[in-house]
Order: structure tokens, then sequence, then C-alpha cells
């Protein structure tokens, strides 16, 4: 279930940076380019990394990876359709 | 920037199972837990701060409105309607495969919830099916913004507030922080009850 706890840890750190932010608004800083891909490249390497370490997930690739690759498709697909077709709606009106 | 992702991925699942089978250098939750949540929560510092510096973020964030609440539910709805659709074309149970794809990329909920609901094979493909939302999301980004610079965030589902974030901030601009993040909040709510709903009625 919905761990509220996640809420708490993911929202914090949020309102914590826009709060900063928002402080230091009127100072020149350096660019934080570099620094939020480096963040980037850190959290998509664990995230790597617990997949490479999932044995059991790796063993159900072939046996439900088509299965899988439709519905991902097909999910995503219809959501960019839904969205787009929210815009045009929104133009209309 | 997409080398960037997918060397990272790529070295990340080499290194996570090569620890995982044969060095066991470190216990494999220090990297995919503890080092994750640290990069997550340094992300979302990070991508926060240099979003309220940035002027024109801020403005253009604020014409976004109601949008912020329809955005989310019409991913919903899309997902669902792509399940379905999914389910007819693999001659699956459809209310199985609309409860796949109400995961909205939340493979570590939808896995043990479908597995616990309709069995371990549904659990897989739960899992799996969710995971591949996730993956698709991160490689594909370069080509869905294309289509749509919001396509990215309806893509990611549940994961545009945690592991997509930075990468679709990235690649769909710094105004969009808000939109991603709440949009992956609002879903990885409604996931749970969406996935129970449907699959109790398999």
């Amino acid at each position: 279930m919905f761990n509220p706890f996640t809420l708490v840890y993911l929202v914090v750190p949020l309102v914590a940076g826009i709060l900063l932010g928002y402080l230091f608004k009127d100072k020149k800083l350096p660019k934080l380019d570099k620094l939020s891909l480096a963040v980037i490249v850190v959290l998509i390497f664990s995230l790597g990394f617990g997949i490479g370490s999932n044995n059991e997930l790796l063993a159900s690739l072939p046996q439900v990876g088509f299965q899988a690759l439709v519905i991902a498709t097909l999910a995503i697909l219809f959501s960019i359709a839904f969205i787009k077709m929210g815009k045009k709606l929104e133009r209309t009106r | 920037m997409i080398k960037y992702i997918l060397a990272a991925l790529i070295l990340g699942c080499t290194t996570g199972y090569l620890n995982n089978n044969f060095f066991a250098a470190v216990p494999n939750s220090v990297i995919s837990d503890q080092l994750f949540t640290v990069a997550l929560i340094a992300l979302l510092f990070v991508f926060g701060f240099s979003f309220a510096l940035d002027k024109e973020a801020v403005a253009k964030m604020r014409k976004i409105g109601v949008r912020i609440i329809t955005f989310p539910l019409l991913v919903a709805l899309g997902s669902l309607v792509g399940g379905l659709v999914a389910g007819l074309f693999l001659h699956l149970n459809l209310a199985a495969t609309a409860a796949v794809s109400s995961g909205y990329g939340w493979y570590t909920l939808s896995g043990p919830m479908m597995g616990q609901m309709l069995g371990t094979q549904w659990g897989t493909l739960g899992f799996t099916a969710n995971f591949f939302r996730e993956l698709f999301t991160l490689t594909l980004i370069p080509l869905m913004v294309k289509v749509d610079k919001l396509a990215p965030i309806a893509s990611g589902g549940g994961t545009t507030m945690d592991t997509t974030l930075g990468v679709i901030v990235r690649y769909c601009g710094k105004d969009t922080l808000i939109v991603a993040f709440s949009n992956g909040l609002i879903l990885s709510i409604i996931a749970p009850f969406a996935t129970v709903a449907l699959a109790s009625l398999v």
C-alpha cells in the first residue's frame, strides 16, 4: 500500500529546495546543471543496480517479456494520446 | 544527456548482476536502497532549488491551474484503456491486464500486489510490465519529447515524482518540475486502489 513515509521523505527535500532557492533567487549563483546531471547519473546507476541484482526479475523476462512489452507500450501510447486529446479539448473550448 | 543515462543504467545493471552473483563486494541493499534513497533526496532538493532560482520557470508554472489535477487523471484513464486493449490483443483477462497497466510504472507496488491477488504469474507480469514502462520512459525520452512537451510525463506515470523526475525536468524544461512531481504523486496514490479494484473484478 501507499506508504505515507515515502511522501515525507520526497516532499520535504523538494519543498526545502524550493524555499531555499526562493531565498537565493536574486543572488548570482553558478549553474547547477552539472550537479543535477551527476545526481541523475547516481540515481539511475543505483536503479540499474537494483535491476541487475534481481535474479527473479531477470529469470522472468523471457517468459513474460512479450506480454509485458505489449501492456507497457499500449499504456504509454494511450496515456500520451489522452493528454493530447485533453489539450485539444481545452483549445476548442 | 541520454548517453549518460543509458551508460549509468547499463553499468548499474552489470555491476548489480556481478555483485549479486559473483563478488558480493557490498550487500545489494547498500546500493539499490540506501544509495538510491540518498540520490533521490539529493535530486529533489537540487531540482527544487534550481527551479525556484529560475524566474521564467516559476512564471510558466503559474499558468498550469486545474491541469495539475486533470493531467494525471487523463494518464490514469489512458493507462486503463491501454491495458484493456493489450488484454484484447493478447487474449488475456481484460480486468487483469487493466490492473497491471494501472500500476502506472510503479513495479515494486504492482508486482507484489498482483501476485497476492492473482498469483505468481500475474505478479511477475505486473512487475515486468511496469518496469518496462519506467525503462521506456527513461530510454525513449528524446523521441517522446518531440511528440509532445509533456508526453514523457504521461509516459512516466507514477514514476515522475522520483526515478524519472530528473531526466524529465532536463528534457522537458524546469517549468515542468511541479507538474511532473504532482503527476507522479497523484498517480502513486491512485495506483494501489485502482490495482485492487480492477484485480478484484477478475
